[in-house]
């Protein structure tokens, strides 16, 4: 504590205490930094609004996938009266719909002849007309025939006309079709399929891509703010310059990964109302290990946007500054979403790729236990590297007011 | 710690910064005293904000030092200097006041005395219902009180201003300026640049002339002026064209009654006005101190 000069009371003792408590004040100065970055952030009209916007699409997305895969639909078929083997196929399309859970309930409706089956699709009693033709079987329907019902019914017909073709050559489908089933079965037990890998592959890229773009150009705008004000020089007279670029960087990261554990946990809560469910645990560890990778990663490509913010002189000269950050962004995101086999092993240990396919491959099952930890080294290496020379190229650049700059001459000037 | 006194002279000697093969600033010594308002002028391009920068430590010194109460400037003795930068601005979209409290919590200031002390110095230039205001949101001139008050916090052991008055009406200067005597009144040296010649003069106890990177005067103003050439005016009744004649007088000037003369020494003074009064009636004789701008046209000529 100082006494401070009251401006009104002119004179004022000199503060006997301020040399101390000036000094004690520069170890937590990035502590301040952070503070602002994370409040000015947080209040931020634009940022809020964007957050709200895609927590609402993330869960309006899993609610219309819980929706459609809860939502039955029920069809009446109209067959001719007597006719065994299109009542039979009515009846194996609604019992395959059922064993596969398609969502499809199917009802018969008979009909007299021709006539009042075009009259009761007419009227709306049926919304198809199953009957024999002159070369195999038609489904007729006022319009296209639903697509789901459509090929239920083929595997009715399908399973009921070779009963009845197996009945007139003396033997039964039990007896054609014997020994003729395929099963498969996975040796690493994970209940994982393929789609779902794809969707969450796709999901942790786009995690990454938003936080990563989001927050780096939060941190360079800011950075490129005080260095077109000057802010930067009164305030590098009162803290180490490096005091101010950890704070910020922790500020960011803070914000990035926050909103990533948002989005996650949103995703993960509406996820738990789908019939996927069962994947939750799966997924969970994946994403626990997504949220480290970020956290370690973004550390070093926030030290690197500072750069980009430093290089610039004014906010024009930002949209230039940050392409290649932007770039290597975005590639990451292509790259990881898309990449599989060898290529996505490789990814996964290469850093900032690493952050999106280590998580992917966890949950894929294929990473033995130490490989997500060697990765995370690498990356904690690539963070650290990253950190260094982003502190000189920030220290660089920061004081350098004509125009804009390359990461040579930034790194080269000594303040 | 006992660095914490004031009454510290800043001196800068031998102060060079090169950039590429340009000598920006090159070999500027000047003191700026402890309680006095130093004037830093000069042109565009003579070096003042270089020189400022240097001695905030915001810039690379390429030779000669900076001194603060006789010992070299310390990173802790620049964390209790006030400065205000050149073409300066501030957090467009940050409240007055909240971002007057982080820039003082920087240098070290707890939060209730940094925002005790804010809305003090808000009060008084005027500014004590525009706290909760973004800055985008003040005129210029406000904004330019903002700054000031943002130089000013804390104490300051010293301060560096880079065109504190661009841009303010001569009220509000009047205002800038009791506030800086406060800081003067401590025993603060305070060193300022200012394209407004008339207004140094007014306020300043030091001036400090630069040009092409070096001081071509430096001194109090009224010394300067004295050391400049004075020049004097005579008023007769008739005209005065015979003041060409008299010997060691210049006339520099004649127009009618009324000639300005330059002389070489008191006799010849002595000797042209004895000859006015025997000539006709002397109305005005005068002389002519040069006014600073002369000063400053004729040294940076």
């Amino acid at each position: 504590m100082s006494t401070l000069t009251t401006p009104n009371s002119g004179t004022t003792a000199p503060a006997p205490d301020a040399g101390p408590s000036r000094e004690s004040a520069t170890r937590n100065a990035w502590l301040i930094v952070m503070n602002r970055e994370i409040v000015v952030r947080a209040l931020n009209k634009t940022f809020l609004v964007g957050l709200l916007v895609s927590i609402v699409l993330i869960a309006a997305l899993a609610g219309f996938f819980a929706w459609q895969d809860s939502r039955t639909e029920s069809f009446d078929v109209a067959v001719p009266a007597g006719d065994t083997t299109a009542v039979a196929a009515v009846g194996s399309a609604a019992a395959v719909g059922e064993e596969r859970d398609a969502g499809v309930e199917i009802g018969t409706v008979e009909v007299a002849d021709d006539a009042a089956a075009r009259a009761a699709l007419a009227d709306g009693d049926a919304d198809a007309w199953l009957h024999e033709g002159d070369d195999g079987w038609v489904l007729s329907a006022p319009g296209e025939p639903d697509g789901a019902l459509t090929q239920l019914l083929a595997a009715g017909v399908e399973k009921e006309v070779l009963a009845r073709n197996a009945a007139a050559a003396g033997t039964s489908v039990t007896e054609l079709s014997a020994g003729s089933g395929l099963t498969t079965e996975r040796l690493d037990g994970s209940a994982i399929d393929s789609g779902t890998l794809f969707f969450a592959s796709f999901a942790l890229a786009l995690l990454f891509f938003l936080g990563a773009i989001g927050s780096g150009q939060m941190i360079a705008g800011s950075v490129v703010e005080e260095k077109q004000s000057r802010l930067v020089e009164i305030m590098a007279t009162a803290v180490p310059l490096r005091h101010l670029l950890v704070g910020k960087i922790l500020g960011s990261s803070v914000i990035a990964l926050g909103q990533n554990v948002v989005f996650a946990g949103v995703g993960l809560i509406a996820l738990s109302f789908t019939p996927m469910a069962g994947m939750l645990p799966a997924l969970s560890t994946s994403l626990v290990w997504f949220v480290l990778f970020f956290a370690v990663g973004f550390l070093g490509l926030a030290a690197l946007f500072a750069v980009s913010g430093a290089l610039a002189s004014r906010t024009e000269d930002l949209q230039h500054t940050t392409t290649p950050m932007m770039m290597a962004v975005m590639g990451t995101y292509f790259l990881t979403f898309s990449a599989s086999g060898t290529f996505e092993t490789v990814l996964s240990y290469v850093p900032i790729t690493n952050v999106v396919s280590m998580p992917v491959r966890v949950l894929a099952g294929e990473a033995a236990w130490w490989e997500p930890v060697v990765s995370l080294l690498i990356l904690a290496a690539f963070t650290w590297a990253a950190l260094l020379v982003g502190e000189r190229a920030y220290r660089g650049a920061l004081m350098q007011t004509g125009g804009r700059l390359s990461w040579k001459q930034a790194l080269r000037t000594e303040a | 710690m006992t660095t914490s006194t004031y009454g510290a002279d800043l001196d800068v000697r031998d102060l060079t910064r090169v950039f590429g093969d340009h000598r920006a600033v090159d070999g500027v010594t000047f003191t700026a005293p402890s309680g006095l308002l130093t004037g830093f002028v000069g042109g565009n391009g003579a070096g003042k904000t270089t020189t400022m920068r240097m001695i905030m430590g915001v810039l690379a010194i390429t030779g000669g030092e900076v001194r603060f109460g006789g010992d070299p400037v310390t990173a802790l003795d620049r964390r209790s200097f006030g400065y205000m930068p050149e073409e300066r601005g501030l957090y467009p979209k940050q409240p007055v006041l909240d971002q007057l409290v982080y820039l003082a919590r920087l240098r070290g200031i707890s939060q209730r005395a940094a925002r005790t002390e804010v809305l003090d110095h808000l009060e008084r230039l005027g500014l004590g219902d525009r706290t909760k205001d973004h800055v985008e949101k003040l005129s210029l001139g406000n904004q330019q009180r903002v700054q000031i008050i943002a130089a000013l916090m804390g104490s300051p052991r010293a301060l560096v201003l880079d065109e504190p008055f661009s841009g303010l009406d001569p009220a509000a200067v009047d205002g800038m300026v009791d506030l800086l005597r406060e800081h003067t009144a401590r025993g603060v040296p305070v060193l300022f640049s200012s394209h407004q010649l008339d207004l140094v003069e007014r306020l300043c106890e030091r001036l400090v002339i630069l040009k092409a990177g070096r001081v071509v005067a430096a001194g109090e103003p009224a010394r300067l002026q004295e050391t400049g050439r004075v020049r004097h005016r005579l008023v007769v009744s008739r005209d005065a064209g015979w003041v060409r004649g008299v010997p060691g007088v210049h006339a520099v000037d004649v127009d009618g009654p009324v000639a300005l003369v330059e002389l070489a020494d008191a006799a010849s003074g002595q000797r042209l006005l004895a000859t006015a009064v025997e000539r006709e009636v002397v109305h005005e004789f005068t002389p002519l101190r040069p006014t600073l701008a002369e000063i400053y046209r004729e040294v940076t000529a």
